[in-house]
């Protein structure tokens, strides 16, 4: 019988193979995919996120426990999909325009599809129409934006704005961030949310949306 | 330059941002002269003029390696800025050990301006290179799961991402190392290692205080490597490293690498690493010159406070300090005016005994 125990060890040890292999296993054994997200996977990530709180843990540790935890749910995903279940969210996320670092953006990226998000990864050096059309393709309800350099900052203004134009803004959340960025300028560009890390850039995403249609 | 020299030049007072990329934006056509080796070091020049500065700081562009490293590839610059390697390559891995004959463009012009400062004037010339680790992230989809799998004890042979990093990183150190060699040749008599990946973004403090060996053997193994280049060479060492950092690493990068000029971010105290780091290592830095864009996130009062608290505090523990920016002041398209303006502010600013 698969060890759930082993799962949730899995999950907090940041072994993605060990975390695999136990979810196909919880198949095999007709185990419920909600049951295992929610009682065992979701709590293991919520413990890494105490971890990471309190300096436990770190960011390798937090990438490596996400990697693990979407090791898990790729075998679960087909699962949920039959059985009608909806995503924590739709995120389409992005490095702004003139900006290739993308580092904190795959943390993020990473981090929200360990948290149950469907995420439309569109990569680095993002244009304004890239976003908007990503948007309308996916039908996401949150927008991530990153960027690590202050030069590359006012493209976040930029993409925002072209938002407002393509009449996408209002059925989005833009969340923002990066290193130089800071909760007063999200609020001067008109961003919803600023994630000062990645962990609390999930738990915004959490806050800020509810589920939508599959 | 013997330690007395940086030493004699920190006890002057001397205060001096990174700044050539703010002087070059004022060129009439910065992308031009950034290919020109005389332009460039014209501009590199002026800045250190303007700042009353010996040294003779180039442009910061950690770019230059990555695009000569995938030289072979025949890519565009964007091409070649953008390129990042998501699994193991053998066949990729041996062209890129054939480096071409000659360098990029840009590279030529980083070489050649060294070569203007060293042959047309008076002033210091300091080469730079983007770190053999920093490097390697740059070329890399995924660098922080695969450096964490390696500090977790996993080996090349049982897992693809280890086996990327093992193979980019020592193709990293080569670029560097060949970097290096160029700029010394065209006169640099110091050389900047630009190591800011270094930082425990990267390299998890739970895996080194439990005893991993990535920072020994992805930091300063090759750094120390890079560091007896610059010394067969008669060059020396400044070390930048603005990434967050534990004390232990500021105290391995002081003792162990043991630079002339050690640069911090400003997420550091200076006065505080002052105790780790050897008297005879000048620290440098570390005002958030990052922040210097916006008078709401860093108005000129606040630089000029942390200026007083910088200085003062210095004098204090008595260690040698070069007041400066805690990385390149970069050139911010409608914000340069407020960014010179603090710039020369925390320069004028007299500060008393």
């Amino acid at each position: 019988m698969a060890d759930i125990q082993k799962l949730y060890d899995a999950i907090l040890n940041g072994d993605a193979k060990s975390a695999a292999a136990i979810a196909n296993e919880a198949i095999a054994e007709n185990m419920s995919p909600m049951e295992l997200i929610q009682k065992t996977m979701v709590p293991a990530m919520d413990e890494v996120g105490r971890r990471f709180e309190c300096e436990e843990y770190f960011v390798p540790e937090l990438l490596l426990s996400a990697r693990a935890m979407k090791a898990a749910l790729g075998p679960l995903r087909p699962l949920l999909a039959a059985s009608g279940a909806q995503p924590a969210g739709r995120v389409v996320i992005g490095t702004v325009k003139g900006d290739l670092h993308d580092i904190g953006k795959n943390l993020v990226a990473s981090l929200l599809e360990g948290g149950g998000f469907d995420v439309v990864d569109l990569g680095a050096d993002v244009s304004p129409d890239k976003f908007i059309e990503a948007v309308k393709n996916s039908g996401a309800n949150i927008v991530c934006l990153s960027a690590l350099l202050t030069v590359t900052m006012p493209s976040m203004k930029t993409t925002i704005e072209a938002m407002k134009s393509a009449g996408v803004r209002e059925q989005v959340k833009v969340l923002v961030g990066g290193a130089p960025v800071t909760k007063q300028f999200a609020e001067e560009i008109g961003a919803d949310g600023y994630g000062e890390n990645a962990s609390v850039a999930v738990s915004l995403a959490r806050t800020l949306t509810k589920p939508v249609s599959a | 330059m013997n330690r007395d020299y940086y030493l004699d030049l920190a006890r002057r007072g001397l205060r001096f941002v990174i700044g050539a990329d703010l002087v070059l934006h004022e060129d009439a056509d910065p992308e031009r002269t950034r290919r020109n080796g005389e332009g460039l070091g014209r501009v590199v020049e002026k800045t250190a003029r303007r700042q009353k500065s010996p040294l003779a700081i180039p442009l910061m562009d950690l770019r230059l390696e990555k695009l000569d490293l995938l030289g072979p590839l025949h890519l565009s610059e964007a091409e070649a800025d953008a390129w990042k390697l998501a699994e193991p390559d053998e066949e990729l891995f041996r062209a890129l050990e054939s480096a071409p004959a000659g360098f990029p463009e840009l590279n030529r012009a980083q070489h050649e301006a060294v070569r203007y400062i060293d042959e047309q004037t008076d002033l210091l010339p300091v080469g730079m290179v983007i770190g053999p680790f920093s490097l390697t992230t740059k070329l890399m989809a995924d660098p922080i799961a695969a450096v964490a799998m390696a500090g977790g004890g996993v080996t090349p042979d049982e897992e693809p991402q280890v086996r990327l990093l093992t193979a980019l990183h020592a193709l990293a150190e080569r670029a560097v190392l060949r970097s290096a060699k160029a700029q010394l040749q065209a006169g640099a008599r110091a050389l900047l290692v630009c190591e800011p990946a270094a930082n425990i973004v990267y390299l998890s403090p739970r895996q080194m205080r439990q005893g991993a060996d990535i920072f020994e053997r992805f930091v300063l193994g090759p750094n120390r490597r890079l560091k007896q280049t610059l010394k067969d060479g008669s060059a020396d060492l400044f070390f930048h490293d603005c990434g967050e950092l534990l004390t232990e690493m500021v105290r391995a990068f002081g003792e162990d690498l043991h630079p002339k000029i050690l640069s911090l971010g400003s997420s550091r105290k200076l006065w505080d690493d002052a105790a780790v780091v050897p008297k005879d290592v000048v620290l440098y830095g570390n005002l958030p010159t990052k922040s210097f864009y916006s008078d709401a996130a860093m108005p000129v009062e606040e630089v000029l406070r942390r200026t007083r608290e910088l200085i003062r505090e210095m004098r204090k523990t008595g260690h040698a300090h070069i007041l400066g920016s805690e990385c390149d002041v970069l050139w911010v398209d409608g914000a340069a005016d407020t960014i010179r303006n603090k710039v020369e502010a925390m320069q004028r600013h007299e500060v008393a005994q």
